[in-house]
């Protein structure tokens, strides 16, 4: 019996030698959320592909680290990894709202630093295949005769990046009264569009990625992309500007390092990013997943952060999502 | 009796405590017609109605250590407190054996087998972890001389 | 028929000797990773992942390897349950109940082998089931809003007097203590914390986990420190070795009826497991005529919540493959898993990708079938753990529990957390208060007031928007009827088992 206990062990050790020989200087991914979501997707697809492209020697190790919406991941590496030239940690646009409306403890952007972005998911506001809205000037339409009549879902909390798509071409479309907007906040994008096919919401606002599946399948309709230009491969969908509200929202991903490591090794994961960026194997997971085409790295890319954190600020205060 | 007495009136003043804290909470700017603060008051009403429950007609005193029992749990608890804050900065190994060793100990006080059970499982399952399973599991401190 | 031609398509490409192989040692590892508190089935996949990038797997290979581990952990969560009363982790909590004292009777292969049995019935009707009905279930999430979920939950508290316990009170003050400690973290509908304390660490509320491993095994550390082991399985005269098939015969109709409950249960994408195992064990509590058995040692108490979980992890593939709803935390991970492979679960999955979908039911027909080969006859090893002595084991088990937590978070915050309910549960358990509704508690509170919330924000405040369908009515008469019988049904029974006893 023991015998067999061990040699099965031992097929393990074998097994997991690959892993973890001379992890000491394998590279870390903090995913600062529960695997499954979009910063675990990060992690996890860029770390492969480091690997798969000869950037890293070591396969990329990912490390959870849920907890203040990210906060917790981001104070850990500001206070204990801040040289740690070996890590890397998955950011988006959640990362920019949350750092603008003050929602990890009073840390900011400047305490670490942004490596770059290399894909967005556009921003999306869909209904049900038989919703009586057939465009976003009916949605608006709609809830300027009667706010109650219209519930919308979103995957992220009120005053989150879904939230905030939505109040933003609301106030395009010239209805200021926000607190009368019915918005419920669910587990994530996937959540929301079954409730929206359910029927008991009636606008799904989300990212792309979200949505691919379903609008194949045609349980859903977009009513609107929130991106400058119609997104390639979804031509068929209106942007929100071309319907007269001015509006752009892209959920970037991309990844921040610590702010304590030298000028090489930023330049270093930069290049590494590009590379990935460039690579045929991001070009096949960005169309997988619906994932638009969007590279910003290196030095200017902070400031690019920066200047979207403040605009999300002043619209969060606008909107009265903090005082 | 006394137990449940004395707990009961702890969980009354918790749970008031806790519908205290509840009222604290900031409403919500938005349309939102239940608010933060309803489901906690609900919970904390129910645990102080349990808790009143428990003062008026408490169960038979259950059966509690004695004083050698009550130091070495005592002692027990500290020593898991001490891993818990030890693990990080010590590395693995060193507050696993030491941990192991002493609870191994307050079950079975012999110093022998004890010591042998802290520095087997703490080399054994830093073995089982780091390379069956590929946690990523730090042995020694981060700057540990050689 | 299409779906033999399906599912040779899928066998086609997930039976080769090598994922063989790799399913043999993920059922392996997923075994003991599931036995091990605190590591639970969906750290488990999430700590294999990068093996499986490191081995250079292909996505079919990858995937049966992690279903294998996914599965393998769904079973092995039963052992520790069993042999410790120590759930490996949430699912298998409601396996403690009848396990334990099985254990505790010698009869600790006796549930082992039943609980596999069971395990290897629900996970695999589930399987045929997500094969034959997949695309049709999945229009059962839609059918379920806020107002549905709010009833749904509402039924599991309802039932909670089901669970062995003497005093109501106290069984209700620990559903409210959960509950309570629910409330920590961020408000999912506003996005405040609350009850933090300012504390970061607590803004994403009180892992179930944490909650589960301190509750039942430090606790647990700590009776033995008291009593040095006496009164525990350990070290108890085991039973030989047999398979129990009067038993298994006797429990068959438990296991159809925990299986289609725990199924239903993982098809909701905000049910899930735990709650699958749980409304398996209080409904066959309900429907037995031995009622009184049930928590002490009773073998369909064991087969119930074991066939539940299992089906439900089963089900919970129909809404994360359909929908790209994961249900579970597991699934979660799953879902990770196929995107990072490129596969984007969703309502077209099984038109597009028909050799993922099939490949993935063959490798988990596969998975189950070496688990049960695998567990009857490792139950003869698995019950040697009894034979470990007391001041080694419990070492060891309270190690494992750091490691497992520590690897949740990497704070040690999570550790002291866990020392903290380690220390409640003893007390707790000295005081007769039962653990088990905690940890619903802690499960379900948010769902529940979100669901809750969201009904009301949703109707603009209209309670009656509550009991708006037929669905939301027949939970919650079913929830009131689930509340009330006990009261009446121990007063019937009460003086028959008086003179009896």
């Amino acid at each position: 019996m023991k015998a067999r206990l061990f040699k099965a062990l031992a097929t393990g050790v074998v097994l997991g030698l690959a892993t973890a020989s001379g992890a000491s200087a394998a590279t870390e991914c903090i995913a600062p959320a529960n695997p499954g979501g979009g910063w675990d997707f990060t992690c996890r697809q860029i770390g492969k592909i480091l690997f798969e492209i000869g950037q890293v020697d070591e396969p990329v190790q990912v490390t959870n680290m849920a907890g203040g919406g990210g906060g917790l991941a981001f104070s850990y590496v500001v206070n204990e990894r801040n040289d740690d030239e070996n890590l890397i940690v998955a950011a988006s646009q959640a990362t920019a709202t949350r750092l603008a409306q003050n929602a990890y403890g009073g840390m900011t952007s400047d305490q670490v630093r942004f490596v770059g972005a290399i894909g967005a998911d556009p921003g999306v506001l869909v209904v049900a295949a038989d919703s009586p809205l057939k465009s976003l000037k009916d949605m608006v339409e709609a809830v300027k005769a009667d706010p109650g009549s219209i519930t919308f879902a979103g995957g992220s909390a009120a005053g989150g990046f879904d939230h905030l798509k939505v109040l933003q071409v609301l106030k395009a479309g010239g209805f200021d009264d926000i607190r009368s907007v019915k918005y419920i906040g669910l587990d994530g994008g996937a959540d929301a569009i079954t409730q929206t096919i359910g029927g008991f919401t009636q606008v799904m606002t989300g990212d792309m990625s979200e949505i691919v599946g379903f609008l194949k399948s045609g349980d859903v309709r977009a009513l609107a992309v929130l991106t400058e230009e119609r997104v390639p491969g979804f031509e068929q969908i209106p942007t929100a500007r071309e319907q007269g509200y001015d509006v752009v929202a892209v959920n970037w991903r991309g990844l921040y390092v610590p702010k304590g490591i030298s000028d090489e090794a930023f330049q270093k994961w930069a290049d590494r990013l590009a590379n990935v960026a460039a690579s045929e194997q991001w070009k096949e997971a960005m169309a997988a997943n619906g994932l638009a085409p969007f590279t910003k790295v290196g030095g200017d890319f902070q400031e690019w952060v920066d200047g979207v954190i403040a605009a999300t600020e002043e619209l969060s205060r606008e909107i009265g999502v903090i005082q | 009796m006394r137990t449940d007495r004395i707990f009961g009136l702890a969980v009354v003043l918790g749970a008031l405590a806790y519908i205290a804290s509840a009222f604290q909470l900031q409403t919500s700017f938005l349309s939102d017609p239940v608010g933060s603060r309803t489901f906690p008051i609900i919970v904390g009403s129910v645990a102080a109605v349990c808790g009143l429950v428990m003062v008026v007609s408490p169960d038979p005193e259950p059966d509690w250590p004695h004083g050698r029992t009550w130091a070495r749990l005592g002692i027990a608890v500290l020593v898991l407190v001490g891993y818990a804050y030890a693990l990080r900065p010590w590395g693995f190994v060193l507050p696993t054996a030491l941990a192991a060793g002493i609870i191994s100990y307050q079950i079975n006080p012999r110093p022998m087998a004890a010591a042998l059970t802290g520095i087997g499982l703490s080399v054994g399952l830093y073995l089982l972890f780091k390379y069956a399973l590929g946690l990523g599991l730090m042995a020694l401190p981060r700057d540990f001389p050689g | 028929m299409e779906i033999f031609a399906n599912l040779a398509l899928g066998f086609s490409v997930a039976l080769t000797p090598f994922t063989l192989f790799l399913a043999v040692v993920g059922c392996f590892l997923g075994t003991i990773i599931g036995a091990m508190p605190g590591l639970g089935p969906s750290n488990g996949v999430a700590i294999l992942i990068p093996l499986a990038f490191t081995l250079g797997l292909d996505a079919t290979a990858a995937l049966v390897l992690m279903t294998s581990v996914y599965y393998g952990a769904m079973y092995g969560g039963r052992i520790s349950s069993i042999l410790l009363n120590i759930p490996g982790d949430e699912p298998a909590l409601m396996t403690t109940l009848d396990g334990y004292p099985m254990a505790r009777q010698g009869r600790a292969g006796d549930a082992l082998v039943i609980s596999g049995v069971a395990s290897f019935f629900g996970a695999f009707m589930a399987t045929i089931g997500l094969m034959l009905l997949a695309p049709m279930l999945a229009r059962v999430a839609y059918l379920f809003g806020p107002a549905e979920y709010f009833a749904l939950y509402l039924l599991a508290f309802c039932t909670l007097g089901g669970i062995a316990s003497n005093n109501q009170a106290k069984a209700a003050l620990a559903a409210a203590i959960g509950l309570g400690i629910s409330m920590i973290g961020l408000d999912n509908t506003t996005g405040m914390p609350r009850f933090t304390g300012g504390n970061l660490h607590l803004m994403d509320g009180v892992d179930f986990l944490v909650a589960i491993v301190g509750l039942f095994a430090v606790s647990e550390v700590f009776f033995f420190i008291e009593s040095h082991g006496r009164g525990s399985a350990i070290g108890v005269k085991l039973a030989r070795i047999t398979i129990p098939v009067k038993d298994i015969v006797n429990s068959g109709w438990t296991m159809v009826r925990a299986t289609l409950i725990g199924f239903f249960a993982g098809v909701l994408p905000g049910a899930g497991a735990s709650l699958g195992s749980f409304l398996a064990y209080t409904g066959e509590k309900a429907v037995a005529k031995d009622r009184d058995s049930f928590g002490k040692g009773n073998p369909r108490g064991v087969a119930a919540p074991e066939a539940g979980n299992n089906a439900a992890a089963g089900g919970a593939l129909v809404p994360m493959l359909t929908l790209g709803v994961p249900g579970s935390g597991t699934t979660a991970v799953l879902l990770a898993l196929l995107m990072t492979l490129n596969i984007t679960p969703g309502p077209t999955l099984f038109a597009d990708r028909p050799e993922v979908v099939w490949g993935l039911i063959a490798s988990l027909l596969i998975a189950n079938i070496v688990l049960l080969v695998m567990n009857v006859p490792l139950v003869k090893l698995f019950v040697r753990i009894l034979t470990v002595p007391g001041w080694v084991l419990l070492p060891m088990v309270t190690m494992i529990s750091f490691v497992g937590i520590y690897s949740l978070s990497g704070s040690y915050f999570d550790l002291l957390l866990m020392v903290a309910f380690g220390v409640m549960g003893y007390f707790f358990r000295k005081m007769d208060i039962p653990t088990v509704p905690i940890i619903l508690g802690i499960l379900l509170g948010n769902n529940m007031e979100d669901s809750l919330r969201r009904a009301m924000v949703i109707s603009g405040g209209d309670w009656t928007f509550l009991f708006s369908s037929g669905i939301a009515i027949g939970l919650w008469v079913a929830a009131i009827a689930g509340f009330v019988a006990p009261m009446f049904l121990r007063g019937l029974l009460r003086k028959p088992q008086a003179i009896t006893d």
